[in-house]
């Protein structure tokens, strides 16, 4: 018997010799070398040829100026990045460094699967817009870095306007209110919306609901904030402009589209969350005249629009945390911010550089920047979403009122809020 | 969008092809109809394999009887695509052939033989092991755990069966796809009988037509969908701007809960009959010419003819088509997920629609695998009974 097993040990323990080397090798992502760094990287800039004669060019400075390190850059896609991660992160074998959002961050924090990078930026910390560095934080420690904001606002067709005699664009909901029986009887609808389940909220109804003075989730997180009087005055908002055919019926099929939807199409005269490839998709489209891009909307309690910081993270398990600390330094430096926007038409998340942009609007999107929201991030956000959309639909189609349809999903919203783990 | 919220930009924008059970069949996408076609079904199963483009699930499906096939087939001259032989012609059932002649041993030249076979089923049988029994039985254990995004997950027995049982949404999509189901199932046959009628008396340009018929089948579903979308849109689409000239209309196809069904029913229809076509059409022309010229000398007028004679000669092969497409109707999605994205209020939110958010939207994988479970034995239910009715009719 003890013969037995001392001969099936060394085997054993050869196999799970070379099983550990295996995998000590492969985890050399996460820098078993002290002087390696690895990026997870997603196309951020659009155009993949940008993309990656960009990253290559910041893996050379960095190299540059930090003769000691390796970086390595990966570049993943966007497609199932959470999944990935995970489980990355779970088997120890994540990147050192890795691009975050602010609604990924409560997961991963709550996991234990990122580190704080309050180190890392100790030196510009004050330059951050507090918004931003905000949205990245979790318990008093910001878990991202900063290295580009993103950011929409109100756009507007002229021609549209013109043709109703609108000569100031509504930015006000009042305004809007005002305008769409002009725009109705000039036979195009006033404001576009998308009501698609595949639609994310946080470019339909949650600025509404924000502008409103609302929220989606209460402070605990425990629980959902939507059905209230602000909720209701949001929804009853957009449902009286889609029930007089000011927000055009092809909304229910929407999702965040530009292209092909009505607002493209010039069957509608304005849109509240439009990026500025929008904007630059409709100068071409509409003609170079045609287009206004204006202030972030204003409802009766706040101006805001959406938009969100995208930053660096570290990984909880790296081996090299003062090398994973000076590259994200390095990121938020004034010149990698300003060289970042640029090639990715982002904005700056400090209040110290701005992007130099050769678009028109630039000036009028760096004016929207001040009011951009983030969003709510929550581990259940997109859960809530799917559950909250077919009531707004059913708002819309007149199969509810407004109240109903936010209460139903409150109701359906809390239960899964309960049941998060 | 991905500039606005690069996060969001990928679930937004995912290939439904890639990401969600494949609805229409693409080679690979057949249902699981590994049973579907029984041994010695005679005209079905035959016009399956003489008619499908892909001949995967013919070879697939022909499994079961084929093996016997392989080891038992009595010429050794016989071309690779009759090993599968789900078109072997029920009188030549290879195992009572092979039976005859070996007498009991094998010679070494047979198991040759055997050993060649296999290696001609291996590919695909490695790659149906590999690819859709692994993952299934990889399935039936996530559907009785909670594994979560982060990698942990504990045993949670039937947990996911009793959740999905008092989920109201579960309940919601199942008869949204029961309701689709009964509207595309006789809207697909009905349209593929017809054709496959004209078809079979046409002479001219048969073949010409055969195609154009054909063509939407082979055309990607997202596609068509994007197509069938433009042709509904309420302000300015085709139908709509025909109505419009008539003084009638707009009517909202994607809007209204009433419609909206009926609506992608249709164009999946349209988009899915040339199958069903074919395989009709391959039935009609299996039916002796004698029948129907004694019934026309017997007197009976076309319709006569056709009700009395064709359709119930036609029967077994109607029969396989009706489940083939029901199987079909239960696993839609993509049209649903271009067209509408399960709106109005759920009114489009089918059984896979509800598997894909579970699984890739909320990454509540246990969950997910139940429904896809769930789906598995109502299909499971359907070929049983394609099965038990269609064996009855060979008695």
């Amino acid at each position: 018997m003890k013969t037995g097993f001392k001969r099936a040990t060394v085997p054993l323990a050869l196999l799970t010799l070379t099983a550990l080397t295996a995998a000590g090798c492969n985890s050399g992502d996460s820098g078993s070398a002290a002087n390696k760094v690895t990026v997870w990287m997603y196309p951020v800039i659009m155009d993949p040829k940008a993309n990656a004669a960009y990253w290559d060019g910041i893996e050379k400075g960095f190299e540059a100026a930090q003769k000691n390190l390796d970086l390595t850059i990966e570049q993943l896609p966007w497609e199932n990045r959470d999944q990935k991660l995970a489980t990355a992160f779970g088997s120890g074998k994540g990147p050192d460094v890795v691009l975050l959002g602010p609604d990924q961050i409560p997961q991963f924090q709550a996991n234990g699967a990122v580190q704080p990078v309050d180190r890392a930026i100790e030196k510009s910390r004050s330059a951050f817009r507090p918004a931003a560095l905000e949205a990245m934080t979790q318990d008093g420690k910001v878990y991202a870095a900063p290295i580009y904001h993103t950011v929409t606002s109100t756009l507007y067709n002229k021609k549209l306007l013109d043709k109703a005699g609108i000569k100031e664009p509504p930015t006000t909901w009042d305004a809007l209110r005002a305008a769409a029986p002009k725009l109705k009887q000039a036979g195009v609808a006033t404001l576009d919306y998308s009501a698609s389940n595949e639609a994310s909220l946080n470019m339909s109804f949650y600025p509404l609901l924000w502008q409103a003075g609302g929220r989606v989730f209460d402070e605990s997180g425990k629980k959902t904030a939507f059905n209230s009087p602000e909720g209701v005055e949001a929804l009853t908002f957009l449902v009286d402009l889609y029930k007089s055919g000011s927000v055009p019926r092809s909304a229910l099929t929407n999702a965040n589209l530009f292209t092909d939807h009505a607002l493209g199409k010039e069957q509608v005269a304005m849109g509240y969350t439009n990026t500025p490839s929008d904007a630059a998709l409709a100068e071409k489209t509409w003609g170079k005249g045609n287009v206004i891009v204006g202030p972030a909307l204003a409802g009766p309690k706040k101006q805001v629009c959406f938009g969100m910081p995208g930053g660096l993270g570290i990984n909880a398990r790296t081996k090299n945390l003062a090398g994973a600390e000076k590259f994200v330094a390095y990121m938020t430096e004034p010149a990698q911010i300003a060289s970042m926007g640029r090639a990715g038409g982002f904005f700056s998340p400090r209040t110290d550089v701005s992007v130099p942009h050769e678009s028109a609007f630039a000036k009028e999107y760096e004016a929207a920047l001040a009011h951009t929201f983030p969003g709510e991030p929550h581990p259940a956000a997109r859960q809530l979403m799917a559950l909250v959309t077919p009531e707004i639909q059913a708002a819309l189609t007149g199969k509810k009122t407004p109240e109903q349809a936010l209460e139903a999903a409150a109701k359906e919203g809390d239960d899964l809020l309960a049941r998060q783990r | 969008m991905s500039k606005v919220e690069p996060r969001e930009a990928s679930p937004d924008e995912p290939e439904p092809s890639k990401a969600g059970t494949p609805t229409w069949r693409g080679a690979t996408a057949r249902p699981p109809t590994p049973d579907g076609s029984p041994p010695g079904t005679g005209a079905a199963p035959a016009a399956l394999a003489g008619a499908a483009p892909e001949a995967a699930p013919g070879a697939l499906a022909g499994t079961p009887p084929g093996t016997g096939a392989v080891d038992g087939r009595p010429r050794p001259g016989a071309p690779p695509g009759g090993v599968a032989g789900p078109g072997a012609p029920p009188g030549a059932g290879a195992r009572p052939a092979g039976g005859a002649r070996g007498g009991g041993r094998r010679s070494p030249v047979r198991r040759r033989e055997a050993l060649v076979g296999l290696a001609f089923v291996a590919p695909m049988l490695v790659l149906f092991l590999v690819f859709r029994f692994g993952p299934t039985l990889g399935a039936a254990f996530l559907s009785l755990t909670d594994y979560r995004l982060s990698g942990e997950w504990t045993f949670i027995g039937a947990g996911n069966y009793t959740r999905l049982l008092q989920d109201d949404l579960f309940w919601e999509s199942l008869g949204v796809t029961a309701v689709y189901t009964a509207l595309y199932v006789p809207m697909t046959v009905l349209l593929a009988l017809g054709t496959a009628v004209l078809l079979h008396r046409t002479l001219w340009l048969r073949g010409f037509f055969r195609g154009l018929f054909f063509l939407p089948y082979v055309t990607s579903i997202v596609l068509a969908a994007v197509i069938w979308k433009w042709i509904y849109e309420v302000e300015d689409g085709l139908i709509n701007a025909a109505l419009g000239v008539l003084g009638a209309g707009p009517v909202d196809f994607l809007g209204d809960e009433s419609l909206v069904l009926p609506s992608i029913a249709a164009a999946s229809a349209w988009k899915g009959f040339g199958y069903s076509m074919l395989i009709l059409l391959a039935g009609l022309q299996s039916i002796p010419r004698e029948v129907a010229e004694a019934a026309t000398i017997d007197g009976a007028s076309a319709w006569q003819r056709f009700r009395w004679v064709t359709l119930p000669l036609l029967r077994p092969v109607l029969f396989f088509v009706l489940v083939i497409e029901a199987i079909q109707a239960f696993q839609v999605f993509d049209a649903m997920y271009v067209m509408t994205a399960g709106g109005p209020v759920r009114a489009s939110y089918s059984l896979v629609y509800f598997l894909y958010d579970s699984g890739f939207k909320f990454f509540d994988f246990g969950y997910a695998s139940a429904l896809g479970l769930v789906l598995f034995l109502i299909v499971l239910v359907f070929s049983l009974i394609q099965r038990r009715l269609i064996g009855r009719e060979e008695d």
